[in-house]
């Protein structure tokens, strides 16, 4: 029998009111991001556009549509009322490979530089003046918004007989046309200039992040390297760089989940080469720029449908290629120890108990 | 003692998760306009506690318009003292402002702009967000390519008359203009302060040097018709080695021709309706592109300026809106505010062009939310229904007006002299071409079909696309992307 000091005691739980105090994040998180994900998906499954038309026809915003906006996206097979979207088919592919295009040559080059950087700033023996100057130097350009860096770089490199490139080159004395470096059918040069926009805008931040990570290796098994005569080339590919596999991996990881979801340079650098301040250079459109322009406009050409299918595939594939990446970068020794073990437990198990039988 | 412990932590929770939801917004006077519908009754005393430190507001009232005022009452409070007016550039608004405040009782701080969105298109989206937030909403402007996405939806526009109008108040000004703002079941719901026929704007000093034209009827010989501003375009660039383009952009080529389109973009059954308009502007502005007749800047472009400035172009195409104080033209001259002192100031001429157009335009609407109920009432009177004071707008600022009366009385009278058209009078050129616009072809698809056409020809021009059938082929495919209830063969 408790004591009535005892009971008091217990009913004095601290323990609700570390919910109440952490409910504003949820509340925040259910209404702001839980909500609209799911909405999304719902979305994915609704028709297009909001004028009474398209809700006659049974595929406007308000009708249940199915997998129509996906069969649209994926395959462009779809028919009858619903065959106009099938046009979204290429654009949507062709968007997809931009960004795979955009993303690969912005990472490579990027976690090549911040790699050799980080070791550099890192190393004991390099004598370097000015360390933590340029390593501010390096950061700052990840501080400047997206969108003034576009600006900038359209600045720079508009197409216009007016943007400084253009002014040194002097396209307008000399009669020439101006060279449209972000143009159209300069394919690559449009894709060349998001790539470097990207590495310039976060080698800083992947170099800052690895070398947290070398200065997380114990600092006894270079010098123990350097004893033993390991050269340093050695001593980065035999101990730093498997020493930094998690954090590679995990640069590796948000670098794709943000490279595929690429959205502020190529929308704001293509902003504006048309009349209408869109952009017409579809070679650096990626799939968050498709999904953005889907959605937005008039009651006319608010797709919701398609925009949230876009977005349902675009969920997928990063959630793929996450588990893949996961998958690869495994710690093979470690499972391999874990199956044997348990290999072990088993065998002993099955022994002990047929132990009984045997003679 | 633990109750109150309970009691007091709970408060405080509550008040911090409360925070969590204090978003952007402040006006806490703003969102009480359906009440207020029902306390019009009083509303004449209610203006008089309302206003008690400005008494001569009443005055003002009394002899500008209590002959002409219909005795339709004005369905709002005025619970706001201070008029918001909506917009996505404050280029208008801000003259507006100082002009209705200088004619008035009114101060200029009685007057905010709130700027809403960098540029129509994207205001056109921003406002039902803005709508949704508990910012003051009274007035907002919308745009004539995409009025219709607003006027026909009653939760974001009031009728007209609910700021005490009547239906024949609008009959003073241009048809069209009360046309556009009027929605699909014959309710006026926009009125707008302008009109705007646009024409040819030229370098007098270019044009005397390559075409021998002195005068701008001299001038407008040269650019009659489209075949001859065709050979004119050639004559100068022969003239001038190839420096000097006779078109400012394809943007404004484009403002011309699809003004001029005379099918409607979208039949009555949903049909895309492609015509030879559409093949034979784009040979059209492939030919200019090419042979360098237009230059290759993007309008609204920092370039669009620079071409203005040094010799790259004998003129532009621009419309009323352009002449106004510190406006674009000012700003395509280099002056700086309030100035003449631009590299071009004054340089320019205007004639009516190859073809009449107009380009545009900003209709004002009511919003559901408005609580300012007579200020909105005098602004839109001030500026879109009494062609006494819209006269004295015009004047003011150089916009053309939507009164025909108070246009002619400034054309007879001769007493507008535009300063960055080198003291010409601009209303006497455009005031024909007023009378002759008609945006009867407008259907809610404009706006998309033309971007859509438009993001087309620039491809084409630009290489892209092998010939007008492939370019056609394209647009087709962007529009069918883009609207679904459209049939496109």
């Amino acid at each position: 029998m408790a004591t009535a000091a005892q009971s008091r005691i217990k009913s004095v739980s601290y323990a609700k009111y570390g919910y109440i105090f952490i409910l504003p994040f949820f509340i925040v998180y259910f209404v702001f991001m839980l909500y609209p994900l799911i909405e999304t998906f719902r979305l994915a499954f609704y028709g297009n556009g909001f004028t009474d038309v398209v809700a006659k026809k049974g595929i406007g915003g308000h009708n249940f549509v199915g997998f129509e906006n996906f069969k649209a996206l994926l395959f462009g097979s779809c028919e009858g009322k619903f065959s106009n979207f099938n046009a979204n088919h290429s654009v949507f592919f062709r968007d997809f490979k931009n960004t795979i295009i955009i993303w690969i040559g912005n990472f490579i080059p990027q976690i090549s530089l911040s790699l050799l950087l980080a070791v550099w700033f890192t190393d004991l023996n390099v004598k370097m003046p000015g360390k933590g100057f340029f390593k501010v130097v390096m950061y700052m350009p990840n501080i400047i918004t997206a969108a003034s860096v576009a600006g900038l770089y359209f600045a720079l490199l508009g197409p216009s007989h007016y943007s400084v490139i253009n002014l040194l080159l002097k396209t307008k004395e000399t009669g020439a046309d101006p060279v449209k470096w972000l143009e159209m059918n300069s394919v690559w040069p449009a894709r060349f200039i998001i790539m470097f926009i990207q590495v310039w805008m976060w080698f800083g931040n992947t170099m800052i992040m690895l070398m947290s990570g070398i200065q997380g290796i114990n600092e006894s098994l270079f010098e123990a390297a350097e004893i033993d005569g390991a050269s340093s080339s050695q001593t980065f590919w035999r101990i730093t760089l498997p020493l930094l596999k998690t954090i590679m991996v995990y640069t590796l990881l948000t670098s794709m989940i943000g490279g595929l979801q690429m959205f502020d340079i190529p929308y704001m650098l293509n902003k504006g080469t048309d009349l209408n301040g869109n952009g017409i250079i579809t070679s650096c459109e990626t799939v968050a720029v498709f999904i953005y322009n889907k959605f937005h406009g008039n009651d006319t050409s608010k797709l919701y449908g398609i925009s949230g299918a876009a977005s349902v595939i675009l969920f997928i594939i990063t959630a793929i290629l996450g588990a893949l990446v996961f998958y690869v970068q495994r710690d093979k020794d470690a499972i391999e120890k874990n199956r044997k073990r348990k290999q072990a437990i088993k065998e002993a198990k099955r022994r002990a108990k047929g132990g009984g039988f045997s003679i | 003692m633990n109750k109150l412990k309970k009691s007091l932590a709970l408060i405080a929770t509550l008040a911090i998760a409360s925070t969590a939801f204090v978003a952007c917004g402040d006006d806490s006077s703003s969102s009480s306009t359906a009440d207020n519908s029902s306390s019009t009754s009083d509303s004449s005393s209610k203006e008089d506690d309302s206003k008690d430190d400005s008494s001569k507001e009443e005055d003002s009232k009394d002899d500008s318009s209590k002959e002409d005022a219909p005795k339709a009452e004005i369905k709002y409070g005025d619970d706001d003292p201070t008029l918001s007016v909506l917009c996505w550039t404050d280029n208008d608004l801000k003259n507006m402002i100082k002009c209705f405040a200088e004619n008035t009782d009114y101060t200029e701080d009685q007057v905010k702009y709130v700027n809403v969105g960098g540029g129509g298109e994207e205001a056109r989206d921003q406002y039902i967000t803005y709508f949704e937030s508990d910012g003051d909403a009274d007035l907002f402007v919308l745009e004539a390519d995409w009025i219709l996405d607003y006027i026909n939806k009653d939760q974001y526009t009031d009728p007209l008359t609910n700021l005490g109008f009547t239906d024949s108040d609008f009959d003073g000004g241009y048809a069209y203009v009360k046309a556009v703002g009027t929605n699909e079941k014959g309710v006026i719901k926009g009125s707008s302060w302008q009109a705007t026929p646009g024409g040819y704007v030229y370098r007098t000093d270019l044009a005397e040097q390559y075409l021998g034209a002195k005068t701008p009827e001299e001038m407008q010989d040269k650019v009659k018709d489209w075949d001859t501003f065709t050979e004119s375009a050639k004559t100068v660039k022969e003239a001038s080695n190839g420096k000097t383009a006779m078109a400012d952009t394809l943007g404004g080529m484009w403002q011309v021709w699809q003004y001029n389109r005379k099918s409607a973009w979208v039949d009555s059954d949903y049909n895309l309706v492609i015509d030879d308009f559409c093949k034979d502007y784009a040979e059209l502005a492939k030919t200019y592109y090419d042979e360098g007749y237009v230059t290759k800047e993007g309008q609204w472009s920092a370039g669009w300026n620079q071409i203005m400035q040094d010799d790259s172009t004998m003129g532009a195409f621009l419309c009323t809106w352009c002449f106004g104080k510190d406006g674009t033209l000012s700003q395509m001259e280099g002056n700086s505010e309030g100035k003449l002192d631009g590299p071009t100031a004054g340089k320019f001429n205007i004639t009516a062009g190859p073809s009449g157009w107009a380009w545009g335009g900003s209709w004002l609407a009511v919003s559901p939310k408005c609580n300012s109920g007579t200020i909105a009432h005098d602004f839109v009177d001030f500026f879109t229904v009494n062609p006494d004071t819209m006269k004295t707008y015009a004047l003011f600022s150089g916009d053309f007006v939507n009164s025909p009366a108070a246009m002619k009385a400034i054309v007879d009278e001769k007493s507008n002299k535009n300063d960055y058209l080198g003291g010409q009078d601009q209303f006497s050129v455009l005031y024909e071409a007023a009378s002759t616009i008609d945006m009867s072809n407008v259907t809610a698809y404009d706006s998309v079909l033309k971007s859509a056409f438009n993001n087309a020809v620039t491809k084409y021009v630009n290489g892209d696309y092998k010939d007008v059938d492939a370019m056609i082929a394209g647009f087709k495919d962007d529009v069918k992307a883009n609207v679904g209830d459209l049939t496109v063969e």
